[in-house]
């Protein structure tokens, strides 16, 4: 009597197991640490993919229609556990398919797990070069490549009245905004613009004084700063009390955030940045109907706002949904192929990715004027007009 | 030369505040013989009451300092005397264990109760300055530096001039000896420690008003005034002020002649310069 209940239990477990097993997504995400700040668009955005995805029937396999379900594991924004939960990702727990962490230098490590084991990753968290230039075949990624990030930038200087003449160039030592330095130095080389300051510095660094004073005895017209948001606040903190005054600065990340813009108040004004997404309604999504219904509905679950970050994650759980249902298989390889041929519409844009596994978006120059964030000049020219240059501090 | 005596300023601004990070940690390594961790989330601590009184109640930043400083040393207290008294005879290292566990649950706390955002203190002045000789000086970094000064100097006269003072620095040369004379050391630990933390709620305070905080800043933080604590030694409270301020003027040097990448390598060089050359710190007596 108890072997045959033992058995029932055992065939209702496993049948229940098969039944519902659904397409198991896994990712290791920054949700504690010192990157939990962007780390959390990505678990936030994936969770909220996943149930509109499911809410709307699900992933069509087949015959029958697929649950997708996802594990989320904590890296503490730490590399090298990043690394190890990936793997243990696809050998202990047999997920399916893999979505990406926040950051290059996570993903360019983390994208070796994909590629040993033949699984594929969308990461919509790493923009670098490096990430795509080692031939690496299972690894995608929804974010524009890094070595772009400032080229609308120098193009709208080019229209600027006066123009700048003179550029600094401060960049942070990570995968990422290397990259970001040598498109920006390649890009500026082509204009007649001077780079009187090209400088890394430090990660950690917490203290701009040195550069800063640098620059005012330099009397740089524009600054260019590719580095992390917590490096930035102290920049332009800094740089009101030493009262520097260039005609324009732009950053990397940080203006498109809403909690950039509450840390600073209003001293965030006239910061420029970019990004390659903008809520608008003319983004139409197959789930979440456009991405302005999406960051309102964002906004509201989650508490805040999202920026580029939380589109692009979106963007990766969709591409797996129309990859998976175009093989229509779950087989990994079959369903990187399809992935390779996507072409198709989301909130985040047009997804479509070039023989290295990247998408090309252009960057939208954005600027915070009166507290709020401005698009200012995109792929068809002058969005709004420019606040520039900057009055100074003693003037504001 | 205009650009090096601004940096020079700016070298000096910066180790002021450096002074007052490291100075708890001084104070409770030399008593204690704790190389307190969690020092650096202790300072964060600071930073977010500040904060908090700062944004929720509109408390101006420097008066918002002695509630910070109130609130770390109960907290302080209630560690030494509930946790690190009971490891006090354990070798180092247990205490060392004890207080890098402490500095994980902190921060770990930290990021739950106040969130991973990033904050500013930003009052309406952060951003004034006035020129000095030709270099502009911000005057928060004028306001911190003077609060550092006066705190190195208050626990100064506290440790030589007071009788609980002589009886910490007492305990700290010969326990015994101190025992004999009365002194409860459980509670003048736990005192020393609240000492400690309170200052390092003052240090997080004033970092809040020039830089950005999150619950991660603080073993960067720890970092800073471990290496502080080297060179200057552990010795007297005013030769941490000159640890500081070397350093200050150093990582400004660096970053502008060697470059921003190199300040770190720098100023851990010179730790372990120090350490090989003058291992009672550049100011001690030699061994």
């Amino acid at each position: 009597m108890k072997t045959r209940l033992l058995c029932a239990l055992v065939t209702l477990l496993l049948s229940s197991k098969l039944s519902a097993a659904p397409i198991e997504l896994g990712a290791s995400v920054q949700l504690t640490g010192q990157f939990a700040n962007t780390g959390r668009y990505y678990g936030d955005a994936y969770q909220f993919a996943v149930d509109k995805i499911n809410a709307a029937g699900g992933v069509k396999v087949g015959n029958s229609r697929e649950k997708l379900s996802l594990k989320i594991l904590d890296s503490q924004s730490d590399v090298n556990l990043s690394v190890r939960q990936y793997v243990q990702l696809v050998s202990q727990d047999k997920i399916n398919f893999l979505l990406g962490p926040f950051a290059s230098d996570f993903a360019l490590a983390d994208s070796a797990i994909s590629e040993k084991y033949n699984v594929p990753m969308i990461q919509g968290g790493g923009a670098s070069d490096q990430i795509f230039s080692r031939g690496y075949k299972f690894i995608f990624g929804t974010l524009p490549p890094a070595t772009d990030y400032f080229q609308s930038t120098i193009d709208l200087m080019s229209q600027l009245k006066p123009a700048p003449t003179t550029v600094a160039l401060l960049y942070a030592d990570d995968a990422f905004d290397v990259s970001v330095a040598e498109g920006t130095r390649k890009a500026v080389g082509k204009t007649p613009v001077k780079t009187v300051l090209d400088q890394r510095y430090s990660s950690k660094a917490s203290d701009f004084n040195s550069m800063l004073s640098l620059i005012k005895n330099q009397n740089v017209d524009a600054i260019l700063v590719a580095g992390h948001e917590t490096e930035i606040l102290n920049f332009i903190r800094q740089a009101k009390s030493l009262n520097v005054n260039p005609k324009m600065y732009s950053f990397t990340v940080g203006v498109p955030s809403a909690d950039f813009r509450a840390a600073l108040g209003s001293d965030a004004n006239y910061a420029f940045g970019m990004t390659s997404w903008v809520p608008s309604p003319a983004l139409k999504d197959e789930y979440f109907v456009n991405a302005e219904q999406f960051a309102n509905e964002y906004k509201k679950r989650f508490g805040y706002e999202p920026d580029y970050h939380a589109a692009s994650a979106v963007a990766d759980v969709e591409a797996f949904v129309k990859a998976i249902e175009s093989a229509n298989s779950l087989d990994p390889v079959k369903v990187r192929d399809a992935i390779a041929k996507l072409d198709f519409d989301s909130l985040y844009g047009r997804i479509r990715f070039n023989t290295a596994g990247q998408i090309n978006l252009p960057q939208t120059v954005v600027q915070i004027q009166k507290g709020k964030l401005v698009a200012i000049y995109g792929p068809k020219g002058l969005l709004e007009k420019p606040l520039y240059p900057m009055p100074d501090w003693g003037k504001r | 030369m205009q650009l090096l005596w601004q940096i020079l300023v700016n070298g000096v601004l910066l180790g002021g505040l450096y002074a007052l990070m490291a100075l708890g940690l001084v104070l409770v390594w030399g008593v204690l013989n704790i190389v307190n961790l969690a020092h650096g989330a202790l300072i964060m601590l600071g930073a977010y009451v500040c904060y908090y009184f700062f944004t929720g109640l509109g408390w101006d930043p420097f008066a918002a300092l002695p509630v910070a400083m109130s609130l770390l040393f109960c907290l302080g207290y209630l560690i030494q005397r509930w946790v690190l008294n009971l490891v006090i005879r354990a070798p180092m290292f247990n205490s060392l264990l004890v207080t890098f566990g402490l500095e994980v649950v902190i921060t770990y706390l930290a990021q739950l109760l106040f969130s991973a955002d990033f904050r500013t203190v930003n009052p309406s002045y952060a951003g004034a300055n006035f020129s000095f000789f030709g270099a502009t000086v911000p005057w928060v970094r004028v306001l911190a530096f003077g609060v550092a000064l006066a705190l190195t100097f208050a626990l100064w006269l506290f440790l030589d001039h007071t009788r609980i003072g002589r009886a910490i620095r007492a305990t700290a040369q010969n326990l015994v000896a101190a025992r004999l004379y009365g002194v409860n050391p459980r509670q003048l630990y736990a005192l020393t420690f609240g000492i400690g933390a309170a200052l390092a709620g003052a240090a997080g305070a004033l970092y809040g008003v020039v830089s950005q905080i999150n619950p991660y800043i603080g073993a960067g933080l720890t970092g800073k005034s471990f290496a502080i604590a080297i060179i200057g030694g552990l010795e007297k409270s005013l030769y941490v002020l000159v640890g500081g301020l070397f350093l200050g003027v150093v990582e400004a040097l660096t970053a502008l002649y060697i470059g921003p990448t190199y300040t770190d390598v720098v100023s851990f060089g010179i730790l372990v310069l120090v350490l090989i050359v003058r291992p009672t710190g550049l100011l001690g007596r030699t061994a």
